[in-house]
């Protein structure tokens, strides 16, 4: 059943792909260092071939596309997916007028994906970080339910949106006022409503659509993000899953280190903020940075994200070098920041294989490395200009003129 | 203003009446303690120790290959090839790099530790826009875990900042990085204080919201302006009041107001401005400013637009402190350009920094310095890792007025040193082992030398 819906999702990616790059170009990029993110691993001299948008055949025997280019053995990776951030949706955190990921009444039903401003210049400066994708999440308000999740693509493109609704979005764990209990018992509560309502069979009513989101949950096709930090916390969510049989990740999760092997067994996922390693708060004083390997190692899915603000997700590779270098394995941080994601969000994307989304990165060295830069992006097999602001202000101030700098342009 | 008009007042009528009377006894001179709260720093057990076979980056800029350099007595005693002694601890540090100990020129850490419970915050006394008269000292919690993760980065000389709410947020104070449960047991001795100052944004926003002077950038200025004036009268009060007693007068001293004994701090050229200020145009304000009243304008904290006026900068000998890449979290930090700190750099007698202002990114200064290098020398810099070092190192020291004694590993300096596992400017590397004054504070290999704060003992 599950590989069924899998199998499914990927079509309707495929129909989106071809239907956003009707007049895209074949392109071939050939001997390439190619992280594949799969069983394949890391194939060299390689060749791939993206049409269409999407990935269209790997060491043909004969290379036929509109370009070619030569890698010369540079490496080429999936683009970077980075989690849970405001893409798109605050250009500058102190100016209200520029912010819409959150308002004081969002509920589960806030969508922030109509908001979503393709012409931020936070998204080409996060791609030259190599990311070509994003699970954007809301700040959301009041309620424990912060609103849903949606993918974007950072192509700045119109049609960036790759898929609404692809999460919910929960706050639980210590409260500055009151308890934390409350939150999880109206979690198991709202839960527990709606199975009791869905038995009850109300075909002649329409669920309101708050409802239809929990029944969404209840039948594990979306995903319930769940911010938490303390064992207690974590240990309940694997009981609501198991209670329930809804999709629960978790993010944050100081604490997931003591508890790793019943995560492992309950299958549930972390999204780790790779450097976050000072314990905030009582709830999160087992912050490491060694957390990603030992939860990795333990046999939990590891997703990595940055722990600063949006404006600098670009700092994704380096902050994943960080994770290497306190001992997560190359090729899992790599898939932490790719296949990982793709999969538990359901996107058709995160690997170099046939048939993926072809969302790919070729870069100069080692993707972690401070020293290395993208040097070419493709985003639906659409190579992406990486020129920023921040370029342009730089070659203004940097040039040599007479006149004042405004005439630099 | 009227806080000592009555003393020099006082003070004018004594002298009228007293004219000249060299009879007349005099009272005892009224003396200023200026060190109140003094370091009560020791040097942690050490032994002399000889580094072998590293990369040495000197912090002066140059790069020396298979070098050895020898500690003693808290000194750096030699630098060089083929060293030996036979007294000294050798450590192999073949394929290894070493620099000086890391500076980082802005902190938090022990004013907004971790846990960040209300009950220890206590960086900002954000009650009135001009608060010189508070120290951060007063509010370092030497506990704070972040120290310790600092120090496991390379850090072993830190400023501690006050917060950037306030026109004048106070004094800060410099540290050693080593454990101690006394804030004086941390304090760097003989450094000179900092004055924290704040353009833009932050105080307007902070103050205007309360209806309260300043709401505006003008506003600000004016701030700034009126207290200088009122330090400069203050100042000249109590010069008198000396020159009147080294002449024999039985002179009244002014009143003490502990405001304006740091503000006339600066203005005696013994305390340092550090200035929060992100942009140009503002910058160039506070450089006038300071000429205006007669003190120098120090250095530029964030500076986020430093690469607008990398000449004015150099040209009044501002230092500036900046990060690598942080930008729109404010409209006063939208123009941010990754190149900033190579920009301010390239400019002849510059003094560019790499800071942290981050309890995270302070645990990872090399790393932070390395994405400058890298992203300028993609642009048409060419820096090489023996110069960029200095932005956390010799420029740092150079900002806190501390450039004699740290921040280089030349003879006769402090031993603050830090064994690089590689390259330091490599997402991989770590530091193995930091010594402070020559005594090793921190081992990667060696939990001996891991310290843990007291908040972090006994918990699971």
């Amino acid at each position: 059943m599950k590989n069924l819906t899998l199998f499914k999702s990927s079509l309707v990616a495929l129909a989106l792909a071809a239907s956003t790059s009707l007049f895209a170009q074949s392109v071939a990029i050939t001997n390439a260092t190619v992280h594949t993110v799969t069983d394949e691993g890391i194939l060299t001299n390689a060749t791939i071939v993206m049409d269409n948008g999407v990935i269209t055949a790997i060491n043909p025997e004969n290379v036929n596309a509109d370009t070619v280019i030569d890698a010369k053995g540079q490496i080429l990776t999936p683009g970077f997916i980075s989690a849970m951030n405001q893409l798109g949706l605050v250009e500058v955190s102190a100016v209200s007028r520029s912010r819409d990921a959150g308002d004081k009444k969002a509920d589960i039903t806030f969508d922030p994906s109509i908001a979503f401003n393709p012409n931020s210049t936070v998204i080409p400066f996060s791609r030259s970080g190599g990311i070509t994708s994003s699970i954007v999440v809301p700040n959301g308000g009041d309620d424990m339910f912060k609103g849903q999740a949606f993918i974007a693509d950072l192509s700045g493109k119109p049609d960036s949106i790759v898929k609404k609704g692809s999460a919910v979005l929960i706050d639980l764990g210590s409260q500055s006022k009151g308890s934390r209990v409350l939150n999880l018992q109206k979690l198991r509560v709202e839960l527990e409503d709606a199975k009791s309502m869905s038995k009850k069979d109300s075909k002649d009513k329409e669920p309101k659509r708050d409802a239809k989101i929990i029944n969404a949950l209840l039948a594990g096709e979306l995903p319930l993000i769940a911010h938490a930090d303390r064992a207690t916390d974590l240990l309940e969510l694997i009981n609501i899953k198991k209670d329930f049989g809804i999709n629960v990740v978790l993010a944050g999760a100081a604490d997931a280190v003591r508890i790793a092997p019943q995560l492992a067994d309950a299958n549930i996922p972390v999204i780790v903020n790779a450097i976050s390693n000072l314990p905030s708060s009582f709830d999160s004083l087992n912050v490491s940075l060694d957390n990603a390997g030992l939860l990795q190692k333990a046999g939990v899915k590891v997703l990595l994200t940055i722990s600063g603000g949006t404006h600098n997700m670009y700092q994704l590779r380096f902050d994943t070098g960080v994770a290497v270098a306190n001992g997560l394995p190359k090729n899992e941080a790599l898939a932490a920041i790719t296949a990982n994601i793709a999969d538990v969000f359901s996107l058709d994307a995160g690997r170099i294989a046939i048939g993926k989304k072809a969302d790919v990165v070729l870069w100069s060295a080692d993707p972690f490395e401070l020293s290395s830069r993208v040097e070419h992006m493709w985003i639906n097999g659409e190579e992406v200009n990486m020129r920023t602001r921040q370029d342009a202000l730089r070659d203004r101030y940097t040039a040599q003129s007479d006149m004042p700098r405004a005439y630099t342009k | 203003m009227n806080k000592y008009l009555p003393s020099i007042l006082v003070t004018a009528i004594s002298v009228a009446l007293t004219g000249c009377l060299q009879t007349d006894a005099q009272d005892e001179k009224v003396l200023i303690n200026k060190n109140p709260y003094p370091s009560a720093y020791k040097v942690l057990p050490s032994q002399m120790t000889l580094i072998k076979n590293a990369i040495v980056l000197t912090g002066t800029g140059e790069r020396l290959d298979n070098a050895d350099l020898l500690m003693e007595n808290g000194k750096i005693v030699k630098v060089g090839e083929n060293l030996s002694s036979s007294d000294a601890i050798e450590v192999d540090a073949n394929g290894k790099w070493v620099t000086p100990g890391i500076i980082d020129v802005h902190s938090h850490l022990g004013v907004y530790p971790s846990p960040s419970v209300e009950s220890h915050s206590d960086g900002n006394e954000a009650t009135q826009p001009n608060t010189s008269e508070v120290w951060a000292e007063h509010s370092v919690w030497p506990q704070d875990p972040g120290f310790q993760a600092a120090r496991a980065g390379g850090i072993t000389t830190l400023q501690i900042l006050p917060g950037s709410a306030n026109l004048f947020g106070g004094r800060g104070v410099t540290l050693r990085n080593v454990p101690s449960h006394t804030m004086q047991g941390m304090k760097f001795p003989d450094a000179p204080y900092g004055l924290k100052m704040a353009c833009g944004e932050n105080p307007k926003r902070v103050y205007g919201g309360k209806k309260v002077s300043p709401a505006t950038r003008m506003g600000n200025m004016a701030g700034y302006r009126m207290a200088w004036a009122e330090a400069t009268e203050y100042k000249r009060a109590w010069d008198k009041y000396e020159a009147d007693y080294a002449n024999g007068l039985n002179a009244e001293a002014p009143t003490r107001d502990i405001e304006l004994d740091t503000l006339k701090g600066v203005l005696d050229g013994e305390i340092k401005v550090h200035n929060h200020c992100y942009k140009a145009e503002e910058m160039a304000m506070m450089i006038d400013l300071g000429k205006e009243f007669n003190y120098h304008s120090g250095t530029f904290h964030h500076a986020v637009e430093g690469y607008k006026i990398a000449d004015l900068l150099a040209e009044n000998g501002n230092c500036a402190a900046m990060w690598p890449d942080w930008w729109g979290f404010k409209m006063e930090a939208y123009d941010m350009v990754p190149e900033n700190v190579a920009i301010v750099d390239a400019v002849k007698n510059s003094c560019a920094i790499v800071h942290s202002d981050s309890d995270t990114t302070i645990q990872r200064l090399n790393q932070e310095a390395g994405k400058v290098m890298y992203r300028a020398n993609d642009n048409g810099f060419d820096i090489k890792p023996e110069h960029a070092i200095k932005w956390i190192t010799s420029n740092a020291a150079k900002s806190l007025g501390l450039e004699n004694t740290t921040g280089s590993l030349e003879v006769g300096k402090r031993a603050d040193v830090v064994i690089w596992n590689q390259n330091p400017f490599s997402v991989y590397a770590q530091a193995e082992q930091v010594f402070v004054d020559g005594a090793k504070v921190y081992d990667r290999h060696d939990e001996k030398y891991q310290a843990k704060s007291d908040f972090m003992l006994g918990q699971k």
